[in-house]
């Protein structure tokens, strides 16, 4: 479903390279719940971005669906993550002038969707999220917790490949950071939905399948993985 | 991307950013306006010119005097090809008017010979200064004239007045009186009035017994003749939109060929025994009325086959177009300035717009948004605030109109200002492209937004 070959990242600053990503290479299969787990400036973040095609790699192959994306333009890629990707980001990220339903909607909107077949997905999602009595509100009107569940209920609207979630627990209280998860894992099981969960949190990467552990930017661990499809830091790549 | 989609979120930022919408419909609005009433002006000075000019000159004819032309080879124009003394080159004759009048296109046409100015009295001793026409009366109608009162009879001696003629009759003491008194005090309102009003004053001529007056100013003795008794046999109709003033600075007397000679005779003050006759059945100037304005060079060229001058007034017509053609394109030019200005502010405005928006376009990226949509979607608004500019131009147009009209309305002649609706199109399509042309620099900004950036920046 998504993997990741040999990829190497480097940012130039100034006359020097700082490579923030070491030949990192793992496999996700359909439908599996992976956590990312490292702390800040460990690279999880940008492995996330890299994966999502937000960023390309100085080196490596990132292949979703059999298609690798780094090979991508920007417009194919974007017609690619419209139709692949989910996103949910840790700041929510909902646009403010548009209601519930309306921010929901919108990736299909992008994909030419009529406006009912639109309005019953995002109903539909809304409900699966618990929210279904927000639908006309305007993301203001929102608790922190209540917006994430709409930034979920938007990333699974398309029904995608993948879903990257970038520290989506971040912003919330332990209380809520619970709740959310629990919809995570719940959406896991009845959609089969793949999900990427970047963390810096034990207590939510141990509630994934499978968490591929980053350091200083190589992959250091991957609790579940059999031993030789992660190598080891400074190993072979 | 549908296009409702597109358009509806396009009407989303433009309910919800006021300012901008505001600052850029102002913009283009006044742009457009200006458009939209530079080239009104300049059709409504256009068609009450033209009006002006097409009833003092008459486009549709054509005058006809003896002489010059290109003799004719042959008949094409319908004339008779043996030599004959009527169709001498260079003669107006009988049998050439006659040809004239068979020519296609010819609605009319007749002598019309100016016979000078003179005095006309009446029998109770009021006295105006008119000009005689000589001309076959029964031909008035046929140019276009309408009786008021009256018509035409072969009867000898008589006469048609113009409405003008029978205004401001006054006998000739009182004239004396008010001519030296406006000569003394010439910008004396009330007398100014006094005198107007006495011009429009109206009698009935209608039947009346008139006599032709002429003064000898050669010599101071200033001699008067006056003419055989003259009946009034038709009262003419002031021509459409003419107001009794206007109409009274045009006394015209029609009188047929033969009284005119009479008039001469009566009224010359030189030994007429010594001057040439005119020749039988010539004349000095012809007038041709055509069907149609586009048929007046053919007509001519047909008449000029006869060996004779045509001439016409179309190029008043030509010299007007030109200059308001000039106007216009110089009010056009004003209009498109005044939105390149314009359009600065919308490119300033939308550019602003675009970089509080990064956000927003980073998180449409991130869900699939492509360039083209992102970029349809700020040409959409840009196009939109247009349209709602050119609308507020269109409305803020009538308005000032209006004003003008109310401006002008006491001291306008018959000018009436309006808007010609195809200057509303116009208006709003260079309102709508100055809008997309202004949106298209921050439209393919937008669109190449870094996604990762832009929702990381904050």
């Amino acid at each position: 479903m998504l993997r990741v070959e040999n990829i190497k990242h480097a940012f130039k600053t100034g006359n020097e390279w700082t490579t923030v990503l070491h030949d990192i290479s793992f496999e996700v299969k359909e439908g599996e719940m992976v956590a990312l787990l490292g702390s800040s400036g460990s690279g999880k973040s940008t492995l996330l971005n890299l994966m999502a095609g937000l960023m390309k790699p100085t080196e490596g192959h990132i292949y979703i669906a059999d298609h690798d994306i780094v090979q991508m333009g920007e417009n194919k890629l974007a017609e690619f993550r419209r139709k692949h990707i989910g996103f949910i980001f840790q700041a929510y990220e909902l646009i403010t002038s548009l209601t519930v339903r309306e921010n929901v909607e919108l990736p299909l909107v992008f994909q030419s969707v009529s406006p009912s077949v639109r309005k019953e997905k995002a109903l539909a999602l809304l409900e699966q999220v618990g929210i279904p009595d927000k639908a006309d509100l305007f993301p203001s009107q929102l608790s922190g917790g209540q917006q994430q569940r709409v930034s979920i209920a938007r990333s699974l609207i398309t029904e995608p490949s993948v879903i990257f979630a970038d520290e989506p627990t971040g912003n919330l209280d332990s209380k809520t950071e619970e709740e959310i998860i629990a919809i995570l894992l719940r959406l896991n099981q009845t959609m089969k939905t793949t999900f990427i969960v970047v963390t810096h949190e034990h207590e939510v990467a141990e509630q994934m399948q499978r968490t591929f552990s980053l350091r200083d930017g190589y992959l250091i661990h991957d609790l579940n993985s059999e031993p030789d499809t992660v190598p080891a830091p400074g190993g072979a790549g | 991307m549908k296009i409702r989609d597109i358009s509806r979120m396009a009407w989303d930022q433009v309910k919800r950013r006021k300012v901008v919408t505001g600052l850029c419909m102002t913009g283009i609005s006044i742009g457009c306006a200006a458009i939209i009433v530079a080239l009104s002006i300049g059709q409504s000075a256009q068609v009450y010119v033209t009006d002006e000019v097409n009833r003092n000159f008459k486009m549709d004819e054509i005058i006809v005097s003896p002489g010059g032309g290109i003799p004719s080879q042959g008949n094409g124009s319908g004339a008779p090809a043996e030599s004959n003394d009527n169709l001498n080159p260079g003669k107006l004759t009988a049998q050439k008017l006659k040809i004239i009048q068979g020519l296609n296109h010819v609605v009319a046409a007749a002598p019309f010979e100016d016979a000078g100015y003179m005095q006309m009295l009446t029998i109770d001793n009021k006295i105006a200064d008119v000009q005689i026409k000589a001309t076959d009366l029964r031909m008035l109608t046929k140019f276009g004239h309408k009786f008021k009162q009256g018509g035409v009879t072969d009867l000898p001696g008589m006469v048609v007045l113009n409405y003008g003629a029978t205004l401001g009759l006054i006998d000739n003491e009182t004239r004396q009186k008010l001519y030296e008194r406006l000569g003394a005090e010439p910008f004396n309102q009330e007398l100014m009035d006094q005198y107007n009003s006495m011009s429009i004053l109206p009698t009935e001529m209608y039947r009346q017994q008139i006599q032709m007056q002429a003064t000898d100013y050669s010599n101071s003795a200033g001699n008067i003749k006056l003419s055989s008794p003259l009946q009034v046999g038709g009262i003419l109709a002031s021509p459409e939109g003419t107001d009794d003033l206007r109409a009274s600075y045009e006394k015209i007397v029609y009188v047929s060929l033969e009284t005119a000679a009479q008039l001469a005779k009566e009224l010359s003050f030189t030994d007429t025994s010594m001057t040439a006759e005119p020749e039988e059945d010539t004349y000095k100037s012809v007038t041709v009325k055509v069907d149609s304005v586009d048929q007046i060079k053919q007509v001519e060229a047909m008449i000029q086959k006869l060996s004779l001058s045509a001439s016409d007034n179309l190029y008043q017509q030509e010299q007007l177009k030109q200059t308001f053609d000039m106007m216009k394109m110089a009010a056009l030019g004003i209009g498109v300035f005044i939105l390149v200005i314009a359009s600065i502010s919308i490119i300033v405005a939308m550019t602003m717009s675009t970089h509080q928006r990064r956000r927003q376009i980073g998180i449409m990226k991130v869900l699939g948004a492509n360039m083209g949509q992102i970029r349809n979607m700020f040409i959409t608004e840009a196009a939109l605030l247009g349209l709602l500019g050119g609308v507020l131009g269109v409305v803020f147009s009538y308005l000032i109109i209006m004003g003008l009209n109310k401006l002008v309305g006491t001291a306008g002649d018959g000018l009436n200002f309006f808007i010609p609706l195809m200057t509303i199109p116009v208006g709003l399509a260079f309102a709508i492209m100055t809008g997309v042309l202004s949106g298209i620099y921050p439209a393919i900004s937008a669109s190449r937004t870094d996604a990762l950036t832009a929702i990381k920046r904050d």
